[in-house]
């Protein structure tokens, strides 16, 4: 065989193998729950201490994380121009008060995108060529990325929605999903407010087996001096380990105590 | 003194009824989550609901007085995989609960824990995912 005979074989080689990449995307398919979303204040033995605990656990020095607020904000969060951060502050003045009256989930209104990631109860993914879904049990959300190659139409972004209008692509074993036709009155993280201008980036990956890693950056000219990154993980489920099955929320039974 | 018991009475029945505040859906916001208190009573009722599981909890307040308390619990899909089930709690049983306070005063509270009489512990999340 010549060298260019044998170069040749090798771009063939090379290309079967980015045409099967390509053809066969990796499946995302499966029920994750993020990585330690609750920290360790919850009264839950962690995994390492299971077991090989003495005596009753100690007294747990907390029920929840703080979210009203009062703490402040951390450089990590979204950095916002001043009308946004003005929002915020005024959202904070009433979680601190006890309200809950500015979040849509204490509504049984869904999330919203990017926040919906957060996936806090576990999340399902369902995948097939054309489309992939991913539903949180945290108030029955769900979101729907189209990769048939289709874009929003007009019609599409003048009809702004909780969870937005999300296509992708895949790049390799990446999911490139881009999400636009958001509503302005969902939180970006925490409380967070953003504008109707606000769209979201993501480059879903499996990081290792069973590992599922989502990259987010949001963009807002509106609300954000810069864009926001932050990466989520999700372990995902198994029969073997008794957690694959998500539960029904059902939020409005809760509602159907208020008059 | 008459009057004062009547009106106790009233108070304590418009308590025992489903007000909308009192159950309505909200964010962890409406409590001090990180004080805890514990409270021990017995269970009137144990209602296994969305989004928010209740432990009406009868505490006797110490000064001859029973207050029932509501304790607001993590949904039933997060309790299930912490081990809990529908019939985790049964009317008439004593138990302890180390809940964070209702930052509206009122005798309420989110679940940290509930502790049976024989040791075992409910959590209210499973373990940490690592």
């Amino acid at each position: 065989m010549t060298r260019f005979q044998s170069i040749n074989v090798a771009a063939v080689l090379i290309s079967a193998a980015a045409l099967q990449a390509q053809t066969t995307p990796p499946d995302f398919s499966g029920v994750y729950y993020p990585i330690n979303p609750f920290g360790r204040f919850t009264g839950a033995p962690s995994p390492t201490t299971a077991g090989r605990q003495q005596g009753p656990p100690p007294r747990p020095t907390a029920s929840a994380p703080v979210s009203d607020g009062s703490r402040g904000r951390t450089p990590d969060e979204p950095s916002l121009t001043p009308e946004y951060l003005a929002k915020w502050e005024a959202i904070r003045k009433t979680r601190i008060a006890g309200s809950s009256e500015y979040d849509p989930v204490a509504k049984c209104l869904p999330p919203g995108m990017p926040v919906m990631m957060n996936m806090f109860y576990g999340m399902e993914v369902m995948q097939n060529k054309d489309k992939i879904t991913f539903f949180s049990e945290l108030n029955d959300a769900l979101r729907r990325v189209y990769l048939d190659g289709r874009k929003p139409s007009q019609k599409v972004l003048d009809d702004l929605t909780y969870a937005g209008y999300s296509t992708g692509h895949w790049d390799g074993d990446t999911l490139v999903v881009d999400t636009v036709a958001l509503r302005g009155d969902t939180f970006i993280e925490g409380f967070t407010p953003h504008s109707d201008a606000m769209t979201v980036h993501e480059r879903i990956r499996l990081k290792e087996p069973g590992l599922l890693e989502d990259r987010i950056t949001v963009t807002d000219p509106k609300a954000l001096t810069q864009p926001w990154e932050t990466t989520k993980t999700y372990r995902k489920a198994s029969r073997e380990k008794g957690n694959d099955e998500l539960r029904e929320f059902a939020c409005a039974e809760g509602l159907g105590e208020a008059k | 003194m008459r009057l004062r018991g009547m009106a106790g009475c009233v108070a304590m029945s418009a308590a025992l009824l489903w007000t909308p505040m009192a159950l309505a859906h909200h964010s962890n916001s409406a409590f001090y989550v990180t004080k805890i208190i514990t409270i021990q009573g017995v269970v009137k009722e144990f209602r296994w609901s969305n989004p928010h599981v209740w432990v009406i909890l009868t505490v006797d307040d110490g000064k001859g007085n029973k207050v029932d308390w509501k304790a607001e619990g993590r949904p039933p899909g997060i309790l299930a995989r912490a081990g809990w089930t529908p019939k985790s709690l049964q009317p008439g049983e004593t138990v302890t609960i180390d809940l964070s306070p209702a930052k509206d005063d009122t005798a309420s509270g989110l679940i940290a824990r509930v502790t049976k009489a024989d040791g075992t512990i409910l959590a209210n999340a499973p373990a940490p995912t690592e």
